[in-house]
């Protein structure tokens, strides 16, 4: 698959004007800084916590299945499970932390203005592509090639959809947690409240996280196929990246601002090594993503059933 | 005889009268041993049953292995089943022991639990009311296969047999962080007994109940230290597939339900459609 992947780039290259290539690159940073390092580890870290949480939660949502009991037996029973939930818990709200500190100086940086072209505020011509892609689904216009800003709609949607489910997790998690402390200032319905919607919370962000959403979006898109590598090493050729995100391209061409995102590629032999952790990754994402989707399965026909 | 003698013998028969006085008060070791495998002979056959008063059949089989590993292993049957021969039993021995005695048969040994018991609701149902649906001893113990209740396997099996009569609250209990921990084999979390007791169980409605408004904040600091009343008014016993239960609940369930079907079929659809149209384009494999 790796060299089926450089095949595509290359033929990407070939197919992109050459002049505004060679315009834009500049000595040897060849490539578009796609996530800087501070998102990479913030990434890197919620996919582990987010992982271990819903390792470690999913078996007692189920506790009456035989599948959750052996698994439960596996990771040394409830209370071992709640602990090691309560670890990954304080790793993912570290992360929220650290990203609210985040937008916190780029609310700084551009003067409190949040909005705009290459930001997640939805737009109308995120409307507009997301209308493309619908009529292309189903089968009435042909395939439109987006020409896209930094975030597409469907990374725009998902940002703010794991925005709020994190924020509800955090919040019914730290009730759970704490109860005696949240009935100090809260009545004790809040505690039933915080139990429904952790454990309702925590299917709706597996679903769409693992199934319905990310895990599609960055692996199995015809474009991303087998995934998209912008998240672990940072940058991607520049010709390829203005092929994918044109907007932002022309944008920061013409601002004069793309200087400031090229970086060097990554040496040979960091190359290689990359690779294997690749590799490693894609096949712990899709093995994971096998069994999440079964999972999804089995509860949606579960659910279905009980009507 | 001599006056001498004579004091002997008033003596004599004095001491074995007192030692035949003694099993009939409390211990009941003294009972022959041997008597319970002589017992077993019959009773350990498969198949042995009969019809009783309330003309419901009967299995009068003992398991053997149950037996021996229960906690009354060391008794003989006739500490429990006073006055039965071994013969065939009269319906005179059968009837008169299945009314009363079973319970009697309990309260000799365990007279402060009885105690207790006599005063709670079950007991009330059982003793004065002539219930025969109310628990009595044996139905929460069990008889012959009867285990230590401060067992682990003990605590395991509460919220099954609670559940036995009172099912919709064990199975709104086992919904909860308690039950589902329980059922996971973490035993130090609540089961039925530690809020509602045991022996002395009575309803919510009484004042003395454990889970009286009066108490339950106490109840429920036996684990959460710092517990208040707003704690304590968490709704344990709740069926969140409906509405009478608590509206509220329900109504956040529903929320979810909607909110999981709308994004789950409009994410999969996106998922579906742009992995079709991906796959019948050629570009999974282009160059």
């Amino acid at each position: 698959m790796a060299s089926a992947d450089s095949g595509i780039r290359s033929e990407v290259a070939v197919q992109e004007p050459a002049a505004r290539v060679a315009q834009a690159a500049v000595g040897a940073r060849t490539h578009f800084r796609r996530f800087t390092s501070f998102q990479r580890w913030v990434h890197f870290f919620i996919m582990i916590s987010f992982s271990i949480l819903v390792l470690t939660g999913m078996p007692l949502k189920y506790s009456d299945q035989a599948w959750a009991q052996r698994w439960m037996g596996i990771i040394g029973g409830v209370q071992n499970a709640g602990m090691i939930h309560r670890f990954a818990a304080m790793i993912m709200v570290t992360c929220v932390i650290c990203m609210l500190g985040y937008f916190g100086v780029i609310l700084i940086r551009s003067r409190g203005r949040f909005w705009g072209p290459g930001t997640m505020v939805p737009n109308r011509q995120d409307y507009r592509d997301l209308k493309a892609m619908a009529g292309w689904f189903v089968g009435a216009t042909p395939y439109p090639r987006l020409e896209l800003d930094r975030y597409a709609y469907y990374e725009k949607g998902e940002f703010w959809a794991a925005s709020a489910g994190v924020t509800i997790m955090c919040v019914t998690g730290a009730i759970l947690w704490y109860p005696e402390v949240a009935a100090q200032y809260l009545p004790g319905i809040v505690i039933n409240f915080a139990l429904v919607n952790h454990s309702g919370g925590a299917l709706l962000a597996m679903g769409f996280v693992v199934v319905f959403w990310h895990f599609f979006h960055a692996h199995l898109r015809p474009e991303a196929f087998p995934m998209d590598k912008a998240m672990y090493n940072g940058g991607l050729p520049l010709e390829e990246y203005a092929h994918e995100r044109p907007l932002e391209y022309e944008r920061r061409v013409r601002e004069g601002t793309l200087d400031e995102v090229l970086i060097a590629p990554l040496s040979p032999r960091r190359m290689k090594f990359e690779n294997v952790l690749w590799w490693i990754i894609t096949g712990a994402a899709l093995f994971l993503w096998v069994v999440f989707s079964l999972f999804v399965v089995w509860v949606t026909y579960n659910w279905l059933i009980s009507f | 005889m001599s006056p001498r003698r004579a004091v002997l013998v008033v003596l004599g028969a004095a001491c074995l009268l007192a030692a035949a006085a003694a099993p009939a008060g409390a211990v009941t070791f003294t009972i022959p041993s041997g008597a319970s495998d002589q017992c077993l002979e019959c009773h350990a056959k498969p198949d042995l049953g009969t019809v009783n008063v309330n003309g419901v059949e009967k299995s009068l089989t003992v398991s053997e292995d149950a037996w021996h590993s229960s906690m009354h292993s060391r008794l003989d049957c006739t500490a429990c089943h006073a006055g039965f021969q071994p013969r065939e039993h009269t319906p005179e021995e059968t009837q008169g022991w299945y009314q009363q005695a079973k319970l009697t048969a309990c309260s000799d040994c365990h007279a402060s639990e009885f105690k207790m018991y006599d005063k709670s609701f079950h007991g009330n149902l059982v003793m004065n009311e002539g219930s025969k649906e109310a628990p009595a001893c044996g139905d929460c113990h069990g008889s012959h296969g009867i285990i230590d209740p401060t067992s682990a396997e003990f605590r395991e099996s509460v919220p099954e047999v609670c559940g036995r009569c009172h099912g919709e609250k064990s199975e709104t209990y086992l919904d909860t962080y308690h039950g589902k921990s329980v059922r996971m084999g973490s035993l130090s979390r609540a089961v039925c007994t530690d809020c509602h007791g045991s022996h002395e169980i009575l309803p919510e409605s009484d004042p003395h109940s454990m889970v009286s408004s009066q108490n339950v904040v106490a109840t429920c600091g036996k684990c959460h230290e710092n517990a208040n009343s707003r704690f304590a008014s968490f709704l344990v016993h709740v069926d969140r597939s409906t509405p009478h239960s608590s509206l509220w609940v329900w109504l956040m369930e529903i929320n979810h339900a909607v909110l999981i079907g709308v994004l789950f079929t409009l994410g999969g659809l996106h998922c579906l459609l742009y992995f079709y149209r991906g796959l019948r384009e050629g570009m999974y494999h282009r160059g």
